[in-house]
Order: C-alpha cells, then structure tokens, then sequence
C-alpha cells in the first residue's frame, strides 16, 4: 500500500479543489503531452467548444447490434476522456441517434456534451416534431444546436429554429450542408438570417469555403463545424501509404490525421472539425489533433501543397 | 435539387452504414434464431421434390413454402434487421411481405407444371451454394445467407418459379425480384463487399437458365390440360 506523505496530502488536496473550480483546466492538464487542448469560442456568445468534435455519418448507425452498440460506446468514451464534447447527428443516420443516446445511458454523460443535431425533413411543419424526436432517442432535454440539414426546407425550419430558440427550446441553431454542394444559396442564408453555426464540407483538398463561406462566416460572426475533414476517409486512403513531410514536427502534426485536422482547425474562422470513426485507436489520433501546436498561415499553405504533390 | 445536384453524388453517398453492420446482419439473424433457422433451408431443399410432382397439391405446397420463403426474409431480414440501418430496406421488407402473401393466394395457378430436373438442379444449386458468399465476405460460419431468410438466395431461387407462371403474372411477379436486384447490387458495390454481388449475378444468371430451359406455360401446356394426340391415344 502506498505511503500518503503530508507533501503528498497538500498537493492532492490542492490538485482536488483546482478539478472542482475549473474541470476544463484540469482536464487539459490529464491529456497525453501535458498539453493544453485548442477550444474555439461560438462567435454569438463567446462560450467556448473544443476544436475537434465527433461526427457519427455512418459510423453509429449499427441497428440493434448490441456488439457494435457496445464497442461506439467506447468510442464516444475515449471521445469523452479526451475532453471532447461537439458530438453531431442527423435523422437521416439511420439508428445513429439511438446509439448515440445508449452510449450516453451506459457512461452516464448526458450533461457532459454539446448535442447537435439536424432537421431533416421536406414538411417545413415538422420541425418542432423532429425535434423532439430526436431529443427522446438522444434522451436529452433539450440540444444545443438545431440545424437545418442541406438547407431542405430551410424557410421554413429556420423560422421555427428561431421561434425555438427565442422561447429557451434551444441554444444555437444554424444551417448546414456537406460535400460543397449548393455554396452560393449558404451564402445568401448566411448574409441574412440570423444563425449561430453553419457546417460545410472542408479539409486540405475541399478548399472551395475558404473563397467565400468561411470569411463569411467571420464577418458575420457565424461559427463554423466543419464535416467531411478526411473527405470520407478517402484522405487516408490516397496518402496514408505516404510519408509526412519532414517539417510536419514544426507544425505540431504526428499524424496524418493530425495532419488533415489540424489543417482545418487552424484556419481562424472554423470552430470545430467533426471527424467520425468506429475505433477507439483512431478516435484518439483524431483527438490527438486537439492538442500542441497548430501549424501557422505558412505552414497550412505547405500542407496544401504537400498534399498536392503527392 | 436539380439534376446536375443530384448526379454529384455517388453511390456511396447513399449509403448510411458500414459493410461491418450489413455483414454482422446475417451472423445476427442466424444466431438469434437458432435452431429454428434451420427450418428455412429444409424448406428450401424439400421444395423442388413437391415441384416436381405431377399432382397438383404438392406443388401448391412448393409455392406456399415459396411464399413463407418471401415473408420470412421479407419481415424477419428486411424490417426487423435491415430496416433500422437502411430505411429503403423496410419498404422492400413489406413488399416482399406481400409477394408472399400473393403466392400463398395463387393455389392451383402456382407451378401451372412440374419443374423439369434442370430447373429443380439450378435451385438446390442455389440454396446450396450461394449462402456462402456472405461466409466469403465475413469469415464466420455463422454469417451463412440461409433460404427464406437471407433475401440475396431467396430472390435468386425463387426467380425459377416466377419465370414459369404465365404472361402477365410472371411479370408482376418479377417486378420486386428485380428491383431487389438493382437496389442490393448498387449497395454492395457501394460497401465494397464483392462477393456479394454474386447475389444479383445469380438471379440474373438464374432467369436466364429459367426461361432458356423452361419455356413458358404458353409453350408447354399443363399436362393435366393437355388435349391428346392422335399418336397418344389411350387404348
């Protein structure tokens, strides 16, 4: 049994009293490398979010397989000892929604996250329905983030979305849209309604949002989630055979999926990437881009490039 | 969304599950129904014995057990476990409900004459065979595509006996083998899993066999309806 020593006592009492004042601070300080995690302010409120967050597109839609419910369960897990909290949903995922409430049942996290989710459905009356659907599979109050999915039916969704939002029914809410499709009407929505968040489709070589919606995004004071960072996976697939280049140290990347990630947080108007995966081994290099050093303006252009050439 | 937006997209993106969940459906259903799955497959193998019967009542059974096929691959595959990760899934899974309920109603027009021995081999062929493309996919014994519950193997056997009905009821009937065969291929090679693809291959390959070696009824008259000859003349 170990000797509790009187220094030993006062440091644990003080290390214990920090953890109760300030959990984030605590927590940044338990990740792998002492390092301190990167969080990005929501521009309308000023509350921070951590930069990497958690999309569940595919990879949480198992059905009924209490295997696999199981096994996303230590996923979100690991995602959560890594201070993530954006996790990110749809009901178009299929049972992702189910899965993702189950795996909140089992670790008792409920309160612990940032739950986003999205409108998905052509009846611009069904909203509040929808809503509140997904609310019980999630089984969660209230979300975070309402979005408007693909923009499908946006007028009308978004004026409920405000409606919700004035009445407490809902944080954020916001618009988004995946793959760079349909940019120019984003961009109409973003110049004049009133959103919180947008999400959009971008990572080393979906590079078309960096000509228009995210300086948007900036000007108006809009925070940006960013889907789609390693292109579906195809990223990994097309250079993980490839050797990063040899200054990839400077920039504070291990990885290729530090690589992809820190490429996208780094720029200044995106406040969250959402990569999804069904590993535990990977959700913690994708966590792993949370923390150290972001490569700067000169260091993103020759990632690009890099990419580029390979 | 205008055309141009809908032609940016590729199969995948239509795809909201891994090939881990799809393949795990097979392994799942399998064991969750020990040991009453085995009912299917014998099902499946006693089938053509009652086909080729020349009487009548065993070849309505043939296309009653036809039917069960249908509704169990169609609510027990389909709605129950496919359904929850691919909603089109569920759609199929009701209609191939009601193709089986329209067998189980077809009686005495089911098998208007006996399967001949080709067709009868092509089916246990199938049964026999195909179940293991899955087992290629996801090696475990457990992830066999069993008759009447896997829709790949039914659809690809029962297509034998929906070739054989007459004009339009074989078309009608065919309509949902096909569109599963479309809908299934497409999602296969979204997934990746190859070996599936064997499945709408042998459906293909099987209605061709089916109305190459089993001319329609139009052409081959029941022979319980046939007229003799004045060379069959009974004595």
């Amino acid at each position: 049994m170990l000797e509790l020593s009187r220094r030993r006592f006062l440091i644990g009492v003080g290390l214990s009293g920090l953890a109760v004042a300030s959990p984030r601070l605590m927590a940044a300080g338990s990740t792998p490398g002492e390092q301190a995690f990167h969080s990005r302010p929501i521009p309308s409120t000023g509350e921070s979010v951590p930069a990497i967050g958690m999309g569940t597109w595919i990879t949480f839609n198992v059905g009924g397989d209490q295997y696999l419910i199981d096994q996303r369960t230590r996923v979100l897990e690991t995602f959560l000892e890594r201070n993530g909290t954006v996790i990110d949903c749809s009901p178009m995922y299929g049972s992702a929604a189910d899965v993702i409430g189950a795996g909140l049942d089992k670790l008792g996290a409920h309160d612990r996250i940032f739950a986003a989710t999205k409108i998905w459905t052509s009846d611009g009356s069904e909203t509040r329905e929808q809503a509140a659907t997904s609310e019980r599979r999630w089984g969660i109050d209230r979300f975070d983030l309402l979005q408007v999915h693909n923009l499908l039916a946006w007028q009308e969704h978004l004026a409920t979305l405000k409606e919700m939002k004035a009445e407490g029914r809902v944080r954020y809410i916001g618009i988004s849209t995946s793959h760079g499709r349909r940019h120019r009407e984003l961009a109409r929505v973003m110049e004049t309604e009133p959103l919180d968040f947008v999400q959009l489709t971008y990572n080393v070589l979906d590079r078309e949002s960096e000509e228009r919606l995210l300086p948007l995004a900036r000007e108006r004071d809009i925070a940006v989630i960013v889907n789609r960072p390693f292109q579906g996976g195809s990223l990994f697939r097309r250079f993980q055979s490839e050797p990063l280049p040899s200054w990839a140290g400077e920039a504070g990347v291990g990885n290729w999926a530090e690589f992809f990630l820190k490429f996208i947080i780094s720029h200044p108007a995106v406040t969250c990437a959402i990569p999804a995966t069904t590993s535990v081994e990977h959700m913690q290099e994708n966590m792993g881009a949370m923390y150290g050093q972001l490569p700067d303006a000169s260091q993103r252009r020759m990632m690009a490039e890099y990419v580029r050439q390979l | 969304m205008n055309g141009a937006a809908w032609l940016s997209y590729s199969l995948q993106d239509f795809v909201m599950f891994g090939p881990e969940v799809f393949l795990r459906l097979f392994a799942r259903i399998n064991q969750d129904l020990w040991p009453w799955l085995l009912l299917w497959p014998l099902a499946g193998l006693v089938l053509p014995w009652f086909g080729r019967q020349a009487a009548e009542l065993p070849r309505r059974l043939a296309m009653a057990l036809a039917g069960l096929a249908w509704i169990g691959c169609g609510y027990l595959f389909l709605v129950r476990y496919y359904g929850p990760v691919n909603w089109p899934a569920t759609g199929f899974g009701w209609a191939f409900v009601v193709q089986g309920l329209l067998l189980l109603l077809l009686k005495g027009r089911a098998l208007p004459a006996p399967m001949t021995r080709p067709v009868a081999v092509s089916w246990w062929l199938a049964i026999l065979l195909l179940p293991w493309l899955s087992v290629l996919e996801m090696p475990d014994v457990w992830a066999l595509a069993l008759f009447g519950l896997a829709p790949g193997v039914t659809v690809a056997a029962t297509v034998l006996l929906f070739a054989r009905q007459p004009s339009p009821l074989r078309w009608l009937l065919l309509v949902l083998p096909l569109a599963w065969t479309l809908f299934s291929a497409a999602t296969y090679w979204a997934l990746g899993t190859f070996w599936l693809l064997g499945f709408p291959v042998a459906t293909l390959a099987l209605l061709v066999v089916a109305f190459r070696v089993n001319p329609s009824p139009e052409q081959t008259p029941d022979s319980q309806s046939v007229r003799p000859g004045p060379g069959r003349q009974s004595p």
